[in-house]
């Protein structure tokens, strides 16, 4: 067989999979959202955008895009602001750094529910060793589950908790590109550590915080673990964003057109936040 | 403008010396450079000076100040790294500017800085380039003039030719000696190469291992050699070395023989060593009195190198051009007694030939 037959068939069972697996499903759950079904094994009727309108016009809809839009923007200006500042400190030199290095990125290899759990465990109305704390401060007791904003902050931290240490990874390996020198002609040139951070560091990193944010963004806007076991999108949707909309109206409201619409706008408006997103922070630096 | 004094200074990592105490006086608008081999403490004595470095024991003074304590940007110094360490996000305008805008420079002085630095160095048109848009000798030129801007006390410098070719070092280096005679500055120069040593310096400091082996004109190390590490570091080609033994008022080794000076001080029996340059060495057919078979023979245009032995001895001798020398060719050398160099060959230590 000759080299270019070769390099087709990879080429070809390549795509066969991509189209399998990726392509067909997305395909078969965006053209669901142009019918209406009562189950899925119910025959589909075609009804055009009826389910389009009809979904745009809820208030849940907004509602579940609001909050997502909360909980993506605070998660990752947080995570990007603590992974920083970790990274920072990690790049110094100090006794036992690669231990610290190795550690640090431990709770991004336990499995989500581990997570969710050991927080429900430590916010636990009487034996949770931060409603102890609260209480030993002398504040009001905070209903974690109860009231809209705890369950928001809790999903949010919960989910800051999980990810950091992948955010903090990823400014470790972009501090080490760092020239060293860089630093020194700063520090001749009469730069305080703070406007080092600023003149140096912080333009040096910017291809990283670029495709960080970029990543993050998508990841935690279609994020649907840590919510669903956290809060399951309450209390009275206050948590609920469009992922667990999309699947509680097609799972247990069996709207299954509804469902795939939502989940079809949601994947719409997070290809033009992506694309707006690259317009202002193109990842080749040869135009800025 | 002012004096730099290093008393004493000290640099060890931990049980690591990485410099021995130097002691050290640098006159105001005076061009030092540092030599060495790789390791010998000369970019760690640099370092200390612009404060990149803390001090481990000793005093550093510019000027009247005690600075051993001091951070960089309150020593006023500026410093031009091997890597040119420009900021790689700004524009060579801001580049040249930013360690007068850190220093609360007002606007106007800074352009008028700005402006004269980067006409002087040739750098009008490339001012809104950044830095990756530059040749490597453009990049040095912006280097040089962001320490130019700030006229400092000092400017230090730490091998900033070694990334450019051969022939824009030799540019570099003119234009170096130049700016530095203009402005008049105290500068110190850190570099391996001895050839930008000797041109530029108005003194070398010859560092071996963290020690200082020798301070002078680049004539008078050339010319005296205190020890047996700065007479084979010093020349190219290198000075000749023999290690021999004092006998009965000659030199003597192997079968090779020569007459000592008259009131050198060196015992009977005691290991010594002759040093002499390749070019001080003269080819003398009739008179000379040391035969010499050349082995191998390098052409270098104007002069000719030959290798070769001497009565059992190898040595170089160099000579302005001769196109009838070949392998095996044979001669007969003069050792000029004014250009011989003894050393005590246990301690390296030059042995006087005077008085
Ligand atoms: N951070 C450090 N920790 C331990 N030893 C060090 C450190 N920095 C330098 N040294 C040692 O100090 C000695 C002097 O180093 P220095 O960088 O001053 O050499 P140099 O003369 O500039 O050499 P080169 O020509 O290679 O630049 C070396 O032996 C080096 O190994
Ligand atoms: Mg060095």
């Amino acid at each position: 067989m000759s080299s270019k037959a070769t390099f087709a068939s990879f080429l070809i069972i390549g795509l066969l999979i991509t189209l399998v697996l990726i392509a067909a499903p997305v395909v078969y759950a965006i053209s669901l959202s142009f019918y209406t079904m009562d189950s899925f094994v119910a025959d589909p009727d075609w009804i055009g955008l009826a389910n389009y309108t009809r979904v745009l016009s809820t208030s849940a809809f907004w509602n579940a895009l609001g909050n997502g839009l909360v909980y993506s923007i605070s998660t990752i200006a947080l995570q990007v602001i603590i992974g920083i500042g970790i990274a920072l400190v990690l790049n110094q030199t100090f006794r036992g750094r690669n231990l610290v290095r190795g550690l640090s990125i431990l709770p991004y290899l336990l499995p989500t529910v581990v997570i969710v759990l050991t927080f429900k465990w430590m916010v636990d109305g009487s034996i949770g060793i931060l409603t102890r704390a609260i209480a030993a401060l002398g504040l009001p007791p905070i209903h974690w589950f109860e009231s809209p904003q705890a369950a928001m902050a809790s999903s949010v931290m919960v989910s800051v908790w999980l990810w950091t240490p992948f955010v903090t990874t990823a400014f470790l390996a972009g501090l080490q590109t760092v020239p060293a020198s860089l630093y020194e002609a700063a520090k001749v040139d009469g730069t305080n550590a703070i406007q080092r951070f600023y003149h140096i560091t912080l333009p040096m990193l910017k291809p990283v915080l670029t495709v960080v944010v970029l990543l993050r963004a998508v990841w935690t806007f279609n994020k649907f673990d840590v919510i669903w076991l956290l809060t399951g999108g309450g209390p009275v949707g206050s948590t609920e964003h469009l992922a667990i909309l999309s699947y509680t109206t097609a799972f247990t409201k069996f709207d299954i057109g509804g469902g795939a619409t939502i989940a079809t706008l949601s994947f719409l408006f997070l290809a033009i936040s992506v694309f707006i997103y690259f317009r202002i922070f193109p990842l080749d630096e040869e135009e800025s | 403008m002012a004096q730099v004094k290093l008393s004493a200074v000290r640099k060890a990592y931990g049980a690591v010396v990485a410099v021995h105490g130097v002691d050290l006086v640098i006159d105001d608008g005076e061009l030092v450079v540092f030599l060495g081999p790789s390791g010998c403490g000369k970019s760690t004595t640099l370092r200390m000076i612009a404060g990149l470095e803390t001090i481990t024991s000793g005093t550093l003074h510019i000027g009247d100040r005690d600075v051993t304590t001091l951070e960089p940007k309150d020593r006023n110094i500026a410093m031009v790294f091997q890597n040119y360490a420009l900021y790689p996000h700004k524009t060579i305008r801001e580049n040249l500017a930013f360690g007068l805008r850190m220093h609360k420079m007002d606007r106007a002085e800074i352009d008028k800085r700005v402006s004269e630095a980067s006409s002087v160095l040739g750098l009008d048109e490339l001012l809104d380039r950044k830095p990756r848009q530059l040749s490597g000798g453009q990049m040095q030129r912006v280097a040089l003039g962001r320490a130019l801007v700030r006229e400092p006390e000092v400017f230090l410098l730490d091998e900033p030719l070694s990334n450019l070719d051969a022939k824009l070092r030799v540019k570099m280096r003119e234009e170096i000696a130049r700016l530095q005679k203009q402005v008049g500055t105290s500068m110190v120069y850190v570099t391996h190469d001895q050839v930008e040593a000797m041109t530029l310096a108005d003194r070398i400091v010859i560092m071996k291992d963290g020690h200082v082996q020798q301070v002078g004109a680049p004539l008078e190390v050339y010319d005296r050699p205190a020890n047996l590490f700065v007479a084979g570091f010093i020349g190219s080609p290198e000075m000749n070395l023999v290690e021999g033994r004092v006998v009965q008022g000659r030199f003597e080794a192997d079968e090779f023989s020569i007459d000592l000076p008259k009131g050198m001080a060196a015992e009977e029996n005691s290991a010594i060593s002759l040093g002499i340059r390749p070019e001080h060495i003269e080819i003398d057919e009739t008179a000379g009195d040391i035969a010499f078979t050349a082995d191998i023979i390098e052409q270098l245009g104007a002069q000719t190198l030959c290798a070769g032995s001497a009565q059992g001895v190898g040595l170089r001798v160099m000579t302005t051009r001769r196109d009838d020398v070949h392998r095996g060719s044979g001669f007969s050398l003069r050792f000029p007694a004014n250009r011989l160099h003894f050393f005590n060959t246990e301690t390296g230590n030059r042995i006087s030939t005077e008085h």
